[in-house]
């Protein structure tokens, strides 16, 4: 089933984030996307995520295609003109990838390449537009196309978001459904409680919430994102738990999977599990998530 | 200096027209250069907006002041005493001079009188051009003194592209082509030799692309 009659059906989505390799050996890659095809819906391909260089989520969801993997594409608002994007939206939908999801991407500054300079050309309402645009057949310059892309679209929510951040992003969030938004990945969640009280603000029936698991390697890695990403908090009893366990893989797994476990408890329509380099991980991350 | 144009009349009706008191504030420095927005500009228009109004038929109170500097503490607070008598502000300074006064009379509304353009130069009367973007680094001690970030118009470093035609640019036969400005300079100097070295790949972290920039200078602070 295609991840789209999937979200449409209402059973649980599992999405698994696969990072491109930085450099043309793809075997590796290739390997572990292999270890959980037929396991999860699609493989989640971030465009150059954390402005960190690498192959371009176009190439690799294409790459991911000739092995009959389900991708979503990313396309990101930082690096790519109007004229750019476009032309890989079209190139993406002749290439038969069926998901397609408008990110911003993170500052340029933060990355690995501080000293590109960024485009920025269309935000993140005006790259859904785009997408939505070429899907009725038409570019930005008003041209009819011959043929037009088909794609269940998606986008990204902070669900870190409180107070007056929260009503702005619940706003765009309106705005991106009204855009033809199907499904809406969140940034990390480990602190269920405070991700109950945004998904309250949320109506879930208007477009498929997906929250990101991201599996943690270390409590270090867990102390350094509650102090540093302000959208993401930790539960210091998760941090404690992980310090105190003899094998910290093992725990990190368990806690990733049981954060899994909640979020199916509340009714969630997926999950995106991360893996952030361990992709080798994640089908240890769902069988102890029994997925 | 910095260069700007009036915005067209009915713009600027658009954004006043539901005020009844307006206070128009023009500058003394770039803008008033560039005849833009100045004491000249700022009495044309208060005259055009009074006529619009009273054709109208709505009563709409307009004064005019013409400040030394709009980016700069000390003259904006010379209207300090009187802001609160206005409804609104049309400030005919650049986009600085705007949100200075912006920030500084947070409640009062205050809107741009012109379109600010570029930095650049007068050529002659009534023309102005572009010579920089405050690329944060500048080159122009390699490039012969004329710089191809803000007049070249593919932003080339390593010589013109192939569209370079009698010195002409491009996209346009009434642009100089930057790079035939260089190299003739170049030769001029006796310097061609410059020309040969390949210019690296540029840090654009200092131009806008790092985010907004602020220069802060411990010496100079108080
Ligand atoms: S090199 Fe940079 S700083 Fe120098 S004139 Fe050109 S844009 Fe301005
Ligand atoms: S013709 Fe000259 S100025 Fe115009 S783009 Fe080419 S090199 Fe730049």
């Amino acid at each position: 089933m295609s991840l789209e009659a999937k979200i449409k059906s209402g059973e649980f989505v599992v999405l698994g984030e696969f990072e491109p390799p930085k450099g043309a050996d793809f075997s590796r890659f290739l390997n572990n996307a292999k270890q959980i095809k037929g396991r999860v819906d699609a493989l989640v391909v971030p465009e150059m995520g954390n402005a960190v260089m690498k192959a371009s989520s176009l190439g690799s969801c294409a790459f991911l295609k000739q092995h009959g993997i389900e991708t979503v594409f990313q396309v990101c608002c930082r690096d790519r003109n109007r004229l750019a994007l476009q032309a890989d939206i079209l190139a993406a939908g002749a290439l038969d990838i069926l998901n397609i999801m408008a990110v911003p991407g993170e500052e340029i500054t933060h990355g690995d390449h501080p000293q590109a300079r960024l485009v920025n050309d269309l935000d993140l309402i005006q790259l859904l537009e785009t997408i939505q645009r070429l899907k009725i057949g038409k570019d930005l310059a008003g041209v009819e196309l011959s043929g037009s892309p088909k794609f269940c679209v998606g986008s990204t929510v902070n669900a870190g978001a409180f107070g007056g951040v929260r009503d702005i992003e619940m706003e765009n969030l309106n705005k991106m459904i009204d855009l033809g938004v199907q499904f809406l990945i969140t940034t990390p969640v480990f602190d269920l409680h405070r991700f109950q009280q945004f998904i309250k603000h949320i109506d879930t029936s208007k477009g498929a919430v997906i929250p990101t698991v991201l599996l943690l390697k270390s409590a270090g890695m867990a102390r350094y994102i509650d102090r540093n990403i302000k959208s993401i908090s930790i539960p210091k009893e998760m941090i404690r738990d992980i310090q105190k366990a003899p094998d910290k893989l093992k725990q990190c797994i368990q806690l990733t999977a049981e954060i899994i476990g909640h979020l199916k408890e509340m009714g969630m329509a997926g999950v995106m599990i991360s893996t952030v380099g361990w992709e080798d991980k994640l089908p240890q991350v769902m069988d102890a998530a029994k997925l | 200096m910095i260069v700007a144009e009036k915005k067209p009349i009915e713009e600027i009706i658009d954004q006043v027209k539901d005020f009844q008191k307006l206070l128009i504030a023009g500058c003394n420095e770039c803008v008033t250069v560039c005849e833009a927005g100045g004491k000249k500009e700022v009495g044309i228009l208060a005259s055009a907006l009074r006529m619009y109004f009273m054709n109208e038929g709505k009563k709409v109170e307009i004064d005019e002041v013409t400040l030394e500097r709009q980016c700069d503490h000390e003259y904006l607070e010379e209207i300090r005493d009187r802001i609160d008598k206005y409804d609104a502000v049309l400030s005919l300074a650049c986009g600085v001079g705007v949100q200075f006064m912006a920030e500084k009379y947070f409640s009062t509304p205050v809107f741009p009188g012109v379109n600010t353009c570029f930095m650049g130069a007068a050529e002659e009367r009534g023309v102005w051009s572009e010579r920089c973007q405050a690329c944060g680094q500048c080159i122009l001690g390699e490039t012969a003194g004329i710089c191809p970030i803000s007049r070249c118009a593919k932003r080339l470093l390593n010589g013109p592209c192939g569209g370079s035609t009698k010195g002409k640019c491009e996209i346009s036969k009434d642009l100089d082509c930057a790079w035939q400005l260089i190299l003739d300079r170049l030769k001029e100097l006796d310097r061609l030799d410059d020309y040969e070295k390949i210019m690296p790949i540029k840090d654009w972290s200092t131009e806008r692309a790092g985010g907004p920039r602020k220069v802060v200078r411990e010496d100079v602070r108080l």
